[in-house]
């Protein structure tokens, strides 16, 4: 096992260690803030009719950094036990989104327009792997 | 539609994910987050079928905007693929495999109600 998957198994088995109710509530409570903030915001940038979804690539961008960030931070001090749950699952978790994504892809390629996708594509995808390297260089470089 | 009423959906999306992925990721036992990989596939497919149907009413748009884009998440499959490491197959197999199949499994949802 690679021990740079670490975390992540930590981040998934903690689901389980602490799946109790508590958990569940912290989930709920995260994903409520989440799906607002995600509604507010692609209210503020709107999808202009078969163009290009630049509200969801700043939810899903932001949504990586801050979780890159979020999970450094937490490995550097063990916060309260739901925080994960509210922070990283429920809030950020679903604040970004990757069925709208998909299906995006989809039209597009539908459409006819694949350099339309493949940028959509190209500016998600390696910007998010590049942002959450990036909130993870951050949180782990902050005192 | 309010904002109120999709944030209800999508905490609870959010709540389907935890319990769904990490019984997932439980059961199969893999160096892999099949948990994200299958909540993802599972909210393309929902997503597929739903705009499939065509014009939306206001509960579907509630079920899609809230409940699914809830349900699935981006931030996590951008971090679980960076922690599978830089040199591994599996990083490039979870960003094909979740690509591809997201893909595919909205095209297959579309296909079966359009």
């Amino acid at each position: 096992m690679a021990p740079s998957f670490q975390l992540s198994k930590s981040l998934t088995s903690a689901r389980h260690r602490t799946g109790g109710w508590h958990s569940v509530a912290a989930v709920a409570a995260g994903g409520l803030v989440g799906s607002a903030a995600r509604t507010g915001i692609g209210v503020w940038i709107p999808t202009p009719e078969a163009g290009f979804p630049i509200g969801v690539v700043v939810i899903n961008l932001t949504g990586s950094l801050f979780l890159g960030f979020y999970l450094a931070r937490r490995e550097r001090a063990i916060g309260r036990r739901t925080s994960l749950q509210f922070w990283a699952i429920g809030m950020l978790g679903s604040f970004t989104t990757f069925s709208t994504f998909s299906v995006d892809l989809l039209q597009m390629l539908a459409a006819g327009r694949p350099l339309v996708a493949s940028s959509y594509l190209g500016v998600s995808v390696l910007g998010g792997l590049g942002l959450a390297l990036a909130g993870q260089r951050i949180g782990a470089a902050m005192p | 539609m309010t904002v109120i009423a999709v944030s209800i959906a999508g905490a609870a999306g959010a709540v389907c994910r935890y319990l769904i992925s990490g019984w997932v990721q439980n059961a199969v036992r893999l160096d892999f987050p099949v948990g994200t990989l299958t909540v993802n596939l599972g909210g393309s497919l929902g997503l597929g079928l739903i705009v499939g149907t065509g014009p939306l009413d206001s509960t579907l748009i509630l079920f899609a905007a809230g409940f699914l884009a809830g349900f699935t998440t981006f931030s996590t499959w951008m971090i679980e693929t960076i922690r599978l490491g830089p040199r591994s197959h599996r990083t490039l197999l979870n960003l094909a495999g979740s690509l591809a199949g997201g893909l595919a499994a909205c095209a297959v949802g579309f296909t079966l109600t359009n």
